[in-house]
């Protein structure tokens, strides 16, 4: 297996692991462990509303779990073109949760941003394939 | 025999190097990072002005004063309980009363949130003298979050003995320190160094703010003031549900005393909550 292939099969094994921890966190109702200094807050962006998916009381660290699990098997089997799109719509939902932590809550989750820069990671990876 | 014509050589295509298209997405994300935070710092608002002694008494009095039958109506509004049972040793203030402690900063905005409905909350068993408004830091979560502080305040009841501490002002600069007890308080009860910590008579604990500091985002004192008279607004809601749930288990610390405050249905009803 291509090294490339393999790494990107680990840091969509490592989002699963975060996105669960954010879930367990969620459903649990206790603070992550995560510092709390100026605008760095886990806190903050957690009890916002943007926390859970638009009119459900799922947190969005599930869709982080469906997106780096099937992201894992795609690298598995990668076809091109499935990568590109699956990678754009993790990008455009990380821009979208960038939006919301930055703009409308003013305050970045540290596992939160540790999840959005595997998905940064995985385009980077999928992008500059050949 | 014809000699062998030289195949043509092709020219070799010009190709888009690898790192092209990373760094191209890298270089986007950080663009859009940089217009988001020109976005967040231009609509952040400024942190209003403090107001003078009479408008600030206007504001405490109207927040102090509000009838019972908003308490009622509220009940646990949508406040999160966050109150848990701890097991210590009494914790009486100077005048052998059970001690409410509370533990916080100026530039915490949630801090900013609960100090509301402690206000609210202990303002039924006493009296509050030398609260002053302030607003949480400009440059944290839920910037300029408008509440009190508790840095000059005094608080008498024939009830029960309040003391607080607030270690920074809204700049964090140093501003007060706990006692050794009151820091053994805190480190036994909050060993996640949450702020704000409440004990309360070392028969309950909370640590966080129990609504979110968003409630008061962009609102001035007044308006906040104004929207506790209505039971069916959020405000409300949030900070006289905060308030009840702190004042049962004040009553429920203090063998629910006084009878006119404890005994009512809201916060009897809120009591058998709490453990």
């Amino acid at each position: 297996m291509p090294r490339l292939r393999l790494i990107a099969i680990l840091v969509s094994l490592a989002g699963v692991a975060v996105s669960i921890y954010l879930t367990v966190v969620h459903y649990a109702g206790f603070v992550p462990a995560c510092p709390v200094s100026g605008a760095i807050s886990c806190e903050a962006v957690l009890s916002s509303p943007y926390a859970v998916i638009a009119g459900t009381s799922i947190p969005t660290s599930v869709a982080g779990i469906v997106w780096f699990a099937v992201s894992a098997v795609l690298w598995a089997r990668p076809r091109r073109s499935f990568l590109l799109a699956w990678s754009m719509l993790g990008l455009l939902t990380v821009i979208y949760l960038l939006f919301v932590e930055i703009v409308l809550v003013g305050a970045i989750c540290l596992w939160c941003t540790a999840a959005h820069a595997l998905v940064v990671v995985l385009v980077l990876i999928a992008v500059g394939r050949k | 025999m014809s000699a062998r014509r030289p195949r043509p050589v092709r020219k070799p295509v010009a190709r888009t190097p690898v790192w092209v298209a990373p760094a191209a997405v890298v270089a986007g994300l950080a663009l859009l990072v940089a217009v988001f935070l020109v976005i967040r710092w231009y609509v952040t608002p400024l942190p209003p002005t403090p107001l003078p002694s009479n408008a600030t008494a206007d504001v405490v009095a109207a927040i102090t004063t509000l009838p019972a039958s908003e308490f009622e109506t509220v009940g646990a509004g949508r406040a999160n309980n966050l109150i848990k049972p701890i097991q210590g040793s009494a914790l009486t203030g100077p005048n052998g009363r059970p001690e409410v402690f509370y533990y916080g900063a100026e530039f915490c905005p949630y801090c900013a949130a609960q100090r509301w409905p402690l206000i609210i909350a202990l303002s039924r068993f006493g009296t509050f003298s030398g609260l002053q408004t302030t607003t949480s830091s400009s440059s944290d979560a839920f910037p300029n979050t408008p509440t009190f502080t508790f840095r000059n305040a005094t608080y008498t009841s024939q009830y029960i003995d309040f003391r607080s501490v607030e270690t920074t002002d809204r700049d964090r600069n140093p501003l007060q320190s706990p006692s050794a007890a009151e820091q053994q308080l805190v480190s036994q009860y909050d060993p996640g160094g949450t702020i704000p910590f409440i004990d309360v008579a070392n028969r309950y604990a909370i640590t966080g703010a129990m609504y979110s500091p968003d409630v008061l985002a962009g609102a001035s004192w007044q308006t906040v003031a104004d929207a506790l008279k209505d039971p069916n607004s959020t405000r409300a809601k949030a900070i006289i549900g905060s308030a009840n749930l702190m004042t049962a288990a004040i009553c429920k610390a203090n063998a629910d005393q006084p009878g006119t405050v404890c005994s009512s249905s809201a916060i009897q009803s809120l009591e058998k909550n709490l453990k």
